[in-house]
């Protein structure tokens, strides 16, 4: 089985439509045992402005229920893949995160609509929209085992050729940083929950000056408030998880 | 910029050197858990560790360490043929023109933006030494997360068989294609910073 996934992986990293790669996809699905595919970012696929890619070939009355209650973001999959890098299955799901009567909900109404339990393959790439590509069998069927480090590697190189396609790759280097060294400083510091005056303190500066630093880096980022600031510099890089969170 | 280290006789008796194994100790050691040899509580050592691997290291203005990748020839024992060949479906692959690219390490005080620009240096770098050096392929193992950035990097990737389960971390082994086209692959996916090597590549031999 290793040579099909060879061939498969050889053929996606030529191919330039999407609707090529939902071919490969579902062909491959079906040959490890699955009914399903979903290859996505974690948005809400009808308000993200840049590319985002989605790929599925579920039941198009669950993707009409998936949007109209804008499942993207809070999908209980989705949500567990942001916790983990390694491919999990759904009937594991509770080990990850604790799912409210609401995720429940959904699985249910999932299962109702043929979509049996899964295995999801997370895809982070650092300054993207998470994503991952799952691979589900029909309600009422079980999940063999000993498919998901072929479906591991599949949902890693399928994610990478979506991006190739739909142009999600960054192009050209890097731009200036978004912040200059001291606004930065301040907006880790605010998103560790630290008012202007706190800051101020800490880092030595004039209460004036930390408010300045921080309307500055509202500016660059366009957004008007602090919440949102330090999320969008969590975002693209610019701070990480270590620097708000260590003690 | 970064420098390219070989023929390391003795490599803890170098400054340089020193500080990439203190470096290496703080990320796979303290930070990832694996488990492997530390010398004097500080460095991160192992039998690869030897003349005939290659660093390339990333230093600052101040000398101090920022990231650092080994290479290791695959005719000679390596990592994939000698603890991991089960990640391999056939034979791990061997020749004069392929090496190992082992404990890629960025280090752990870097804030996030300069971790991002140094790890696109030293993946500039890692090609730069390939095509200088006349290498067609590199090998290598990852844990599922990395490995999925390492293909996002934009330069041809292949598995070399299936993932496994190793100590709790999902690992695969990944060929990587060197060609003429490559700094250009990286540089569509973002990556690729021209003229890391320098002009011929700053070289030593500690």
């Amino acid at each position: 089985m290793f040579d099909r996934i060879d061939a498969f992986v050889r053929d996606v990293s030529t191919i330039e439509t999407e609707i090529a790669l939902a071919e490969r996809l579902d062909e491959i699905c079906r040959e490890m045992g699955f009914a399903y595919f979903a290859l996505t970012h974690h948005v809400d696929i009808r308000h993200t402005p840049g590319p985002a890619i989605r790929l599925a070939n579920y039941p198009s009355d669950w993707v009409d229920y998936f949007d109209a209650h804008k499942l993207g973001p809070s999908d209980p999959v989705h949500r567990a893949s942001h916790l983990t890098s390694v491919g999990f299955a759904w009937s594991k799901l509770s080990r990850l995160i604790a799912l409210t009567p609401r995720d429940l909900q959904v699985l249910e109404l999932a299962e109702r609509r043929g979509i049996g339990d899964g295995f999801t393959v997370p895809a982070n790439v650092p300054g993207e929209a998470n994503g991952s590509c799952s691979f589900a069998i029909q309600a009422g069927r079980s999940l063999e085992e000993d498919q998901l480090p072929l479906a591991q590697l599949v949902g890693a190189f399928a994610f990478e050729a979506a991006r190739r396609v739909c142009g999600v790759r960054m192009t050209g280097p890097l731009g200036e940083p978004r912040l200059t060294d001291r606004q930065r400083d301040c907006v880790i510091w605010a998103a560790r929950g630290k008012s202007d005056w706190e800051i101020a303190r800490i880092l030595g500066l004039s209460h004036e000056t930390v408010t300045e630093y921080l309307k500055r880096a509202r500016e660059r980022y366009g957004v008007g408030k602090r919440t949102l600031l330090a999320v969008h510099a969590l975002f693209d890089g610019t701070i990480s998880f270590n620097d708000v969170m260590k003690r | 910029m970064i420098t390219i280290a070989e023929r390391t006789a003795q490599p803890l008796a170098d400054d340089m050197l020193r500080a990439m194994f203190e470096a290496r100790k703080r990320v796979f050691v303290d930070l990832l858990k694996w488990n492997v040899p530390v010398i004097e509580n500080r460095y991160e050592v192992d039998q690869f560790d030897d003349p005939h691997a290659v660093y390339l290291i990333a230093v600052g203005d101040d000398g101090e360490h920022l990231g650092s990748a080994r290479l290791l020839e695959t005719l000679r024992p390596h990592i994939l043929d000698t603890l991991f060949a089960d990640l391999c479906a056939a034979h791990p692959p061997r020749g004069p023109d392929i090496l190992e690219i082992t404990r890629f390490c960025l280090d752990r005080r870097l804030p996030a933006a300069r971790r991002l620009t140094v790890r696109n240096t030293l993946v500039s770098a890692i090609a730069d030494y390939a095509l200088m050096r006349g290498v067609t392929g590199y090998t290598g193992i990852a844990e599922f997360g990395w490995l999925q950035q390492i293909l996002a990097f934009g330069w041809r990737c292949r598995p070399l068989g299936l993932p496994a389960v190793r100590d709790g971390r999902t690992l695969g082994a990944l060929w990587i294609d060197i060609g003429s086209d490559t700094p250009a692959l990286l540089a569509q996916g973002g990556v690729y910073i021209a003229d890391a090597l320098g002009f011929t590549g700053e070289r030593r031999a500690a």
